[in-house]
């Protein structure tokens, strides 16, 4: 049988080069993204003042057929330039380092080199497979390592790099080239027109005066041309009263659920490991979706201004929010205390009641009043999607601006009573957390 | 006197940073013995306790405890393994936020049932006992205070109480006087001997001073790097084993 004739130079399995160049990868990726992202916001940024020929009608920027190719080939140009005389930002996110295979600083001329081998080593990548040994090994230049390899992993023997003015690095001003042009990008795309503020303050005057001169008239009770009831009492008492439901029952579903998704207690083997994972991907998406994009399903579901739907939502969300908040609270607990009670030769479940739930109730407090703060704050808008509580009475004047002729003025006594409200159980909440803490 | 505890090629390597821990250690210790372990830190002391009740799991070798397998145990053997054998540690390990009653009392938690044990019922003859160990360890007036409300030293007899609460065969003590000053330490290592002595209850302990070890022990054992490099009475550490053990440059300390 013939032997595959064994590499020189490396004779690591072809995986574990894939992994070694991995971070390479990223940072190369990386980098390549802020080039093209630069190449993105500069040409953006043409089209807004100079109206350049490649920008069409709707402000969109589009280039002919072969434009593309040319701005993804300079962008990928400048990559490697940067890759081959300067420590990017990829290479220093990713713990790489330019280095030569003494772990010295490289001369320029080697950096040249460098920048040629790395034309080298793109442009062989299409016979890559077809070849006996891999490119980096082509490019051996004498040292074991090979020229591919100048880049190293930054470890605790390395020669530390001379302290230098960050500022005057090439990552330095690349980063504050980055975000001084997404500042100004994200200024052009919001439309920020500070003038328009200034010039169109008068039209919206009596709006301010109105607002400021609430009346408060239906403060106890109205009745619409429907024959609903409504008052601002009533729909604020159904607004605390959502809150309340929803932080509790949230609360007391997250409790137990929260021990599921701590590492220290779940990491004692596999099956443990998934539950924690599911349970930390559960916690995760349902906290991304908004209390006011759940209001929405469930005020389809139980009625458009039912108390329930928004009750409903801010009960999903505060799970999810309470259930993180509550498990990351269980991961930073004193481990100590567990060892001491497992010592005793108690139950898994014993540990967690002794050792575990003593150290977090104080934490686990405060978290779930200060969810009761922000689930205040949210019943009062989540009527904008049909979720009830004051805002139903808030959307409902605002809706009437025209129609009624105070309806500012309405506006504004809800306002005001959502401020008070908020406030006040604001201020008590923070009272009864500073006694806990 | 026949043996209590057996330990045989053990071996510990932690997986993150490769680092040898143990390094195929036997030894063996009989009932009624006061064994001290000696070492510098990082010499694997705590590995070693930890793992006789397997809060680390050795990676390879074999520990019999009054004949049982405690490398092999299943999980319900292992809980009742443990409840025999009673762990004090150098920082105390109370649950700072319970009372120190409770804490006394989660020494009982392999005994009691465990659906009273879920609403914090303990038998009454349990928390009588509590209070009787505190009595023992001499701060009965602190037993509804909360835990961190005492000093470190108080903490560590709240530590003895909770592991006489186990009634163990052994009591394996982590370093049990580091975090404490020399007067302190002296009573808390009388009531170590106290137990050594009264109730027959096999002592392990690791300690820094050399000193204090002499003073308690009835066997030192002491390890490097993961090895027994001494094995025998506290009379025969002379000048040149304390080097051996400590290394060229170390100066003996003493506690009085």
């Amino acid at each position: 049988m013939k032997r595959p004739k064994k590499s020189k130079f490396d004779s690591r399995p072809t995986i574990d080069r894939l992994v070694a160049l991995r971070p390479r990868v990223a940072a190369f990726l990386l980098d390549w993204a802020s080039w093209g992202y630069i190449a993105y916001g500069v040409m953006y940024l043409l089209n807004k003042y100079w109206y350049l020929r490649y920008v069409n009608f709707y402000g969109r920027l589009t280039l002919p057929t072969w434009g593309w190719p040319i701005v993804i080939l300079a962008t990928l140009e400048l990559t490697l330039l940067s890759h081959a005389f300067a420590q990017t930002i990829g290479l220093s996110l990713f713990g790489l380092r330019l280095l030569g295979p003494d772990l010295r600083r490289i001369p320029f001329s080697q950096r040249l080199k460098r920048y040629g081998a790395l034309h080298a080593f793109l442009l062989a990548q299409p016979i890559a497979p077809f070849l006996r040994r891999p490119i980096g090994e082509l490019l051996h230049d004498g040292n074991p390592t090979g020229r591919m390899h100048l880049v190293a992993k930054v470890k605790d023997d390395m020669p530390p790099e001379p302290p230098e003015k960050v500022w005057l690095t090439y990552r330095g001003l690349f980063l504050t080239g980055l975000l001084g042009l997404t500042f100004w990008l994200g200024w052009k795309i919001t439309t920020i027109n500070l003038g328009m503020l200034v010039e169109r303050i008068g039209k919206s005057g009596h709006i301010w005066n109105d607002l400021f001169t609430p009346h408060f008239t239906y403060l106890t009770n109205f009745v619409n041309e429907r024959g609903h009831l409504y008052s601002i009492t009533y729909h604020m008492m159904e607004t605390i009263f959502m809150a309340f439901f929803a932080t509790v029952t949230g609360a007391i579903v997250a409790f137990p659920l929260s021990f599921l998704g701590a590492r220290n207690i779940m990491g004692f083997n596999k099956f443990g490991w998934l539950i924690y994972s599911i349970m930390r991907l559960l916690f995760n998406v349902f906290r991304s979706i908004e209390s006011i994009l759940m209001a929405v399903l469930f005020a389809v579901w139980v009625g458009f201004g039912n108390p329930f739907a928004g009750a409903m939502a801010l009960f999903f969300h505060t799970i999810a929010a309470l259930g993180k908040l509550y498990s990351e609270q269980v991961e930073g607990i004193d481990p100590g205390p567990l060892e001491a009670i497992a010592t005793t030769g108690a139950r898994r479940w014993q540990v967690v009641v002794y050792g575990v739930i003593p150290q977090i109730i104080p934490s686990y407090l405060a978290f779930t009043l200060y969810r009761w703060d922000i689930n205040i704050r949210m019943a009062t808008i989540i009527a904008l999607v049909g979720g009830g509580g004051i805002g139903t009475l808030l959307f409902y004047f605002k809706n009437e601006v025209g129609r009624l002729e105070d309806a500012w003025n309405q506006v504004g006594a809800i306002i005001v009573s959502i401020v008070v409200v908020v406030w006040l159980l604001d201020y008590i909440s923070a009272r009864v957390r500073e006694k806990i803490g | 006197m026949d043996e209590l505890i057996r330990v045989e090629h053990l071996t510990k390597v932690y997986e993150r940073g490769e680092v040898l821990a143990l390094n195929d250690i036997s030894f063996t210790v009989k009932r009624g013995e006061f064994l001290v372990l000696i070492g510098l830190s990082g010499s694997g002391k705590s590995t070693l306790l930890r793992c006789i009740n397997r809060l680390i799991e050795p990676t390879s070798g074999k520990i019999l405890f009054d004949g049982l397998d405690v490398t092999g145990a299943s999980a319900r053997q292992l809980r009742q393994l443990r409840r025999r054998m009673a762990m004090i540690f150098q920082q105390f390990n109370l649950v700072k936020r319970s009372s120190v009653l409770t804490n006394v009392l989660s020494g009982r938690l392999g005994y009691v049932r465990p659906a009273a044990s879920a609403i914090h019922r303990f038998p009454k003859e349990d928390i009588e006992s509590a209070i009787a160990n505190l009595e023992r360890v001499g701060i009965p007036e602190q037993a509804y205070k909360r835990a961190d409300e005492l000093s470190g030293g108080q903490q560590q007899r709240v530590g003895i109480a909770r592991a006489l609460m186990q009634t163990p065969d052994l009591l394996m003590a982590d370093e049990p006087v580091s975090a404490l000053d020399p007067a302190t330490a002296h009573s808390v290592m009388q009531y170590l001997e106290l137990m050594n002595r009264e109730d027959g209850v096999t002592v392990i302990a690791s300690l820094h001073f050399l000193s204090l070890a002499r003073r308690y022990g009835t066997r030192i054992l002491a390890l490097k790097d993961g090895e027994i490099v001494f094995e025998g009475l506290p009379a025969e550490i002379d000048k040149e084993k304390f080097k051996e053990i400590y290394g060229e440059e170390a100066e003996e300390v003493e506690v009085r």
